[in-house]
C-alpha cells in the first residue's frame, strides 16, 4: 500500500492539532515532519509486520483489522 | 484622553461570528474563550461605539490569548476595523479595511496568557470619528506558513482597546 497523499498527511496533520490538548513544545513545520516521518516508515516497514503476526491471523485478519490491531497496540503501550 | 487610556473591551461571548470559518467559543476551567484553528483561517467580529473621548491618535488593539496546547511557536493576528457612519455604509455586506497584522510568540506555558498588541493609527481604522459604530475583526492567519508557526489553537479569552 503506498503512502498517504500529501493532502491526507496535512488532513491528519491538522486533525492532530485539533484534538491535541497535551503540552506541545514543536512548530507547526516539526509536528508536519513527524508525520511524513511516520507515515513513511509505517510504509517501509508493513511487510516486517506483518510477518511478525503467527498464523493463522495473518492470514485470516483484513488489512484493515490489522491496522487497527497495531494502533490499539501502540496506544495501549505508549499512552493515548 | 491621555495615552494607554482605555476605551473599550470586549469578553469572547461579545462576538458576532462570521457566517463560516469562524472561532468556536469554548470554556477552560470555566473562562470563555474563542478558539483559532492552526490550519485554517478564522476571525472573530465585535462591535462597539467608539467613545466620544478618543482623541484621534490611533489605537492599540490588545489581544489577550493563550494556546490550547503549545508551548512554542508563534501565532499570526490580523486585525480590521469597519466603520458603520451615519448613512454612509450599507451593512448587508462587508467592508473592512486593511488588515494590521501582528505576531506573537505562545507562552513556555500553556495555560498562560499573552498580551499582544496590533497598533492601528488614525488612518487606518477606516476614517471611524467618535460615537459612531464600528466593527473589530480579529483573524488568526493560520494559512501563514512563515509567521504562524505554533501548533493547536490560540484561544482568544479578551480584546481590549487603548489609545495610543
Amino acid at each position: 500500500m503506498a503512502e498517504l497523499t500529501t493532502e491526507q498527511r496535512r488532513a491528519l496533520w491538522a486533525d492532530f492539532m485539533r484534538v491535541n490538548t497535551e503540552a506541545i513544545g514543536i512548530t507547526k513545520v516539526d509536528l508536519r515532519a513527524a508525520v511524513d516521518a511516520i507515515d513513511t516508515w509505517i510504509d517501509a516497514n508493513a511487510a516486517s509486520l506483518n510477518s511478525a503476526i503467527p498464523q493463522p491471523a495473518r492470514g485470516a485478519l483484513s488489512t484493515a483489522q490489522k491496522a487497527r490491531l497495531l494502533a490499539l497496540v501502540a496506544l495501549k503501550r505508549y499512552g493515548g | 484622553m491621555a495615552t494607554g487610556d482605555a476605551l473599550l473591551e470586549f469578553h469572547p461571548t461579545a462576538n458576532e461570528p462570521p457566517a463560516s470559518n469562524y472561532a468556536a467559543l469554548g470554556f477552560r476551567n470555566a473562562q470563555a474563550h474563542l478558539a483559532f484553528d492552526a490550519d485554517t483561517n478564522e476571525s472573530a467580529v465585535f462591535a462597539g461605539i467608539l467613545p466620544n473621548h478618543y482623541a484621534a491618535g490611533g489605537i492599540n488593539v490588545v489581544l489577550v490569548w493563550r494556546a490550547t496546547s503549545a508551548t512554542t511557536g508563534n501565532v499570526r493576528w490580523q486585525v480590521a476595523v469597519e466603520r458603520q457612519n451615519d448613512e454612509g455604509l450599507d451593512t448587508d455586506s462587508d467592508s473592512f479595511a486593511t488588515a494590521i497584522e501582528a505576531t506573537a510568540a505562545a507562552p513556555g506555558t500553556a495555560g498562560m496568557v499573552q498580551y499582544t498588541t496590533v497598533a492601528l493609527s488614525n488612518s487606518e481604522i477606516d476614517g471611524l470619528v467618535v460615537n459612531e459604530r464600528f466593527r473589530l475583526k480579529v483573524t488568526r492567519e493560520a494559512n501563514d506558513g512563515t509567521n504562524d508557526t505554533m501548533t493547536g489553537d490560540a484561544e482568544l479569552v479578551h480584546v481590549y482597546i487603548r489609545e495610543q
